[in-house]
């Protein structure tokens, strides 16, 4: 008898292990994981930066630092090649070198927490999507205030006061932004050529986008229209990827509104108003509802997965989620290579409609020092370097001129690419998107027309309230003391908001009432109050009001 | 036919039903497979237009071409893979069978604490940020390849299979009676016991050498450089860089056109599993006897 329960014990134990060895983590934030492995507070190396006056000083360079530069994603082949090139100058301007290392994007989120908690990295590329602002108000970083005047003022001047005020947290600068301004703006990608072949109206609202579908419906029935599933819309704003397209009538301070169904205006963004409450929601709930009767989407469409290569293939005529003006540029090549020379695709940002349209925010891509760093002063002097000096920016980014890359009227060309190779550096092919600099970025061939779209949002941008000042992203929320709620919130969401969104619902109107009230079940009004008085202490420390 | 005998109505019941249920479940095995073939053959824009088949709809080898262009990745990847497999298995079972050994001799008069010692990790662990720094700051392996096969030489399971196998085949009088024709520790235990402990050391021989092949969770920690990869890491990573890309193409201007096609990820699945499938079946006999015999014999 005991044998037999030891050998079920082990098949038990088994199980087990195949199970734990399943289950994935990639979901956590690098703080949820930080937290959940008991580490509360990242452990702050003993030395610090000696206290020094704050003027400039030239830095004693005798001694070689050798430093590790972390950042995301895979390596380009050419890691070490280049990395000799940049060290070999690196070397005679500061006297340090420096080692790429890769997340991979495989658990980035996990790795990225490992190596801010093992102090093993020197610089490391920071962003609002990992966590930023929580890691740097635990203690992950070094502060930067007083090390940018002594050691590093042309990069204090290159960056500019406004994009480092950007990235304080608690009041105190934790890392260095890149210098490129550039536009994320969400918008609709439609298809031009479609559009002028049956004489339709640019999608630029949402009468006319419904209007732009419905003729090509009417012409082409057989033609899928859109391509709206869950994916885009996974956080606390929307349920379905449609909702997205009510962006055009709204002049929210983000695209989709603020979390928990509360929005702001741009221009009174401490303003926070009720969104899922009011009678907006139930008629743009009745359009959604008429759009779905249309047969706009597939009625499978909240099980579906989101397949990014249907535009491309022409299985849809229009995206409106998770759209910005890269994915335009990429969406005109894929036509391109995939043979459909006729195609045209175009693209119109919300923001061009609502007059609320901004650039990235400064933490978007930048870049900080972590604490435990073996000389920081170094590091932010070879960050210095990089950033701003125009051969090692060139040569970071781009990799070795004559070998990985040529410059042809000013225009970037990979000669791999060129030769049908496989490329060996690609075009920023460390992943240093928090080395771009706005003054020296050498545009790709397909960069001129970004750029054009880039120019006119700035343009708009400039004639906001707050001009070009993204004021959304910089802030972020501490969940703690309401979690268990907004983890209810987030399941009533998929499952009533969702059907709602995508009109799969019988009775709008008592579809709006059991939604409300399953929210009001889940605690929504805790969340709403803590979301709130966050929100606007953030607007009133950086002045949005 | 004289060694039939007749089979009752309630046992050909029996028998029919599991044929019938063993032939669903190997179809709903084997499906799976056909499709990623099958897709490996079809051209992408098929696959994206007209969804996945089972036998290839518009025939193409485009997907093996463009793998084979430059397959130095996948063919250092598979040199990693085996040399991972190769060292781990060997070094990890002379370990566990050591150990194992150990703690099953009843004049070992600690072997309890000593056991109690190695169970207690399997239930309790220090979590992965103790277990990462121990390995990148305080043992300084972060990049090395030692990192990536050392960690997984020993498991706490595989020492209690090793213990209990030993404990059931080897009965003490045999080592007795070797003893008392003066046989030392050692010569008892590689002229003794190692030649029957054949099953043990295939089950977990196996268990080791498949735990280490299918392995890519300590490339993805500690390697730095993409030439010490494990196989499967490359392929998952080769997948997650196309899904964490086109995510983060939302918030980052970055290139996501040439990114690996449906196609191509199905040929990279096939041409990474086909050799193992090919393996698999012939040592498959020896598992599933070697762990019966393991586990019920304890």
């Amino acid at each position: 008898m005991k044998k037999k329960v030891l050998s079920m014990f082990l098949a038990a134990s088994m199980v087990a292990t195949l199970l734990s060895g399943c289950g994935s983590n990639t979901a956590k934030t690098a703080a949820d994981q930080l937290e959940a492995e008991g580490v509360g507070e990242i452990p702050v190396a003993e030395e610090q930066a000696p206290e020094e006056t704050k003027e400039a000083t030239t830095l004693d360079l005798s001694k070689q630092v050798d430093l590790v530069f972390y950042v995301m994603g895979d390596a380009p082949k050419d890691e070490e090649k280049v990395e000799a090139a940049i060290n070999e100058k690196l070397l005679e301007k500061c006297n340090a070198t420096i080692d790429m290392q890769f997340s991979t994007w495989t658990e980035f989120q996990q790795k990225y927490a490992n190596e801010i908690t093992a102090q093993s990295a020197d610089l490391i590329y920071i962003a609002n999507w990992l966590n930023y602002g929580q890691l740097a108000s635990s203690g992950a970083f070094v502060e930067l205030d007083d090390l940018l005047d002594t050691v590093a003022p042309t990069l204090k001047e290159t960056v500019g006061e406004n994009a480092l005020n950007m990235c304080r947290v608690d009041g105190k600068i934790y890392a260095v932004p890149n210098t490129w301004a550039e536009y994320v703006s969400a918008g609709v990608k439609y298809r031009e050529d479609l559009r002028e072949k049956y004489n339709l109206p640019v999608p630029n609202s949402l009468e006319n986008l419904e209007a732009y579908l419905m003729g090509i419906k009417e012409n082409d029935p057989s033609q899928g229209l859109l391509t709206a599933t869950t994916e885009e819309s996974q956080g606390f704003q929307t349920g379905f990827d449609a909702a997205w397209a009510l962006n055009f009538k709204y002049n929210w301070v983000t695209q989709n509104g603020l979390y928990y169904g509360l929005a702001a205006n741009y221009d009174t963004p401490s303003d926070v108003y009720d969104y899922w409450y009011s009678d907006d929601f139930v008629d743009d709930m009745k359009m959604l509802k008429r759009w779905a009767d249309a047969g706009f989407w597939s009625k499978s469409a909240l099980s579906d997965t989101n397949n990014s290569e249907s535009y491309a293939n022409g299985l849809c005529v229009a995206e409106v989620a998770g759209q910005n003006p890269n994915k335009q540029i990429t969406a005109i090549m894929e036509f391109k290579n995939g043979g459909h020379d006729d195609w045209k695709s175009a693209y119109v940002a919300y923001g061009e409609t609502n007059g609320v349209i901004y650039p990235g925010h400064a933490t978007q891509n930048g870049t900080a020092i972590v604490n435990g760093c073996k000389d920081p002063e170094r590091a932010l002097l070879v960050l210095e370097t990089l950033l701003c000096d125009d051969e090692m920016n060139a040569l970071i980014q781009y990799g070795i001129k004559g070998e990985h890359y040529d410059v042809v009227d000013g225009i970037y060309h990979n000669l791999a690419d060129e030769a049908g190779e496989s490329s060996t550096f690609p075009y920023e092919g460390f992943n240093t998107w928090n080395l771009r600099n706005g003054e020296t970025k050498l545009p790709q061939a397909t960069d001129v027309e970004l750029q054009k779209m880039f120019d006119a949002y700035e343009k708009l941008g400039a004639k906001t309230k707050f001009p070009n000042v993204n004021i959304f992203d910089g802030f972020s929320e501490n969940f703690e003391s309401y979690s268990a709620e907004r983890a209810a919130v987030s399941n009533v969401m998929s499952q009533y908001l969702a059907p709602l969104e995508a009109g799969l619902v019988t009775d709008v109107d008592a579809a709006v009432e059991e939604f409300r009230s399953k929210m009001k079940e889940a605690g929504i009004d805790k969340c709403r109050e803590e979301y709130t008085k966050q929100w606007k202490a953030y607007c009133d420390e950086y002045g949005y009001n | 036919m004289q060694n039939k005998i007749k089979q009752s109505a309630a046992n050909k019941t029996l028998s029919a039903f599991a044929y019938v249920l063993l032939t669903i479940g190997s179809i709903i095995c084997v499906l799976p497979f056909i499709v990623i073939v099958s897709g490996s053959f079809t051209d992408n824009a098929t696959i994206i237009t007209k969804g996945y088949s089972l036998l290839p709809k518009n025939f193409t080898t485009a997907a093996y071409q463009t793998i084979f262009r430059s397959p130095k990745d996948i063919i250092q990847a598979y040199k990693m893979n085996f040399y991972y497999t190769g060292i781990g298995t060997f070094l990890g079972l002379m370990m566990i069978t050591l150990t194992g050994y150990v703690i099953s001799r009843k004049e070992f008069k600690y072997r309890n604490t000593v056991s109690f010692l190695i169970y207690f990790t399997s239930i309790f662990g220090g979590g992965m940020i103790p277990w990462y720094l121990m390995y990148a700051n305080v043992l300084n392996l972060k990049g090395h390849t030692l990192a990536i096969w050392f960690p997984a030489l020993m498991s706490p399971f595989l020492v209690i299979l090793m213990r209990t196998f030993i404990v059931g085949a080897v009965p003490d009088a045999i080592t007795e009676s070797a003893k008392i024709d003066g046989a030392g520790h050692f010569t008892i235990f590689f002229k003794i016991v190692l030649p029957v402990l054949k099953p043990g050391l295939a089950t977990v021989g196996l268990f080791l050498a498949l735990g280490y092949w299918n392995d890519w969770y300590r490339s993805s920690m500690f390697s730095t450089n993409s030439s010490t990869w494990q196989l499967q890491f490359y392929l998952y990573d080769l997948l997650n860089a196309t899904t964490a890309m086109k995510q983060m193409a939302s918030n980052v201007s970055m290139k996501t056109a040439d990114l690996p096609t449906e196609s191509v990820k199905l040929a990279m699945a096939v041409v990474a599993t086909g050799p193992v499938l090919l393996f698999y079946p012939f040592v498959q006999r020896y598992f599933v006897s070697g762990i019966t015999v393991g586990a019920v014999k304890g």
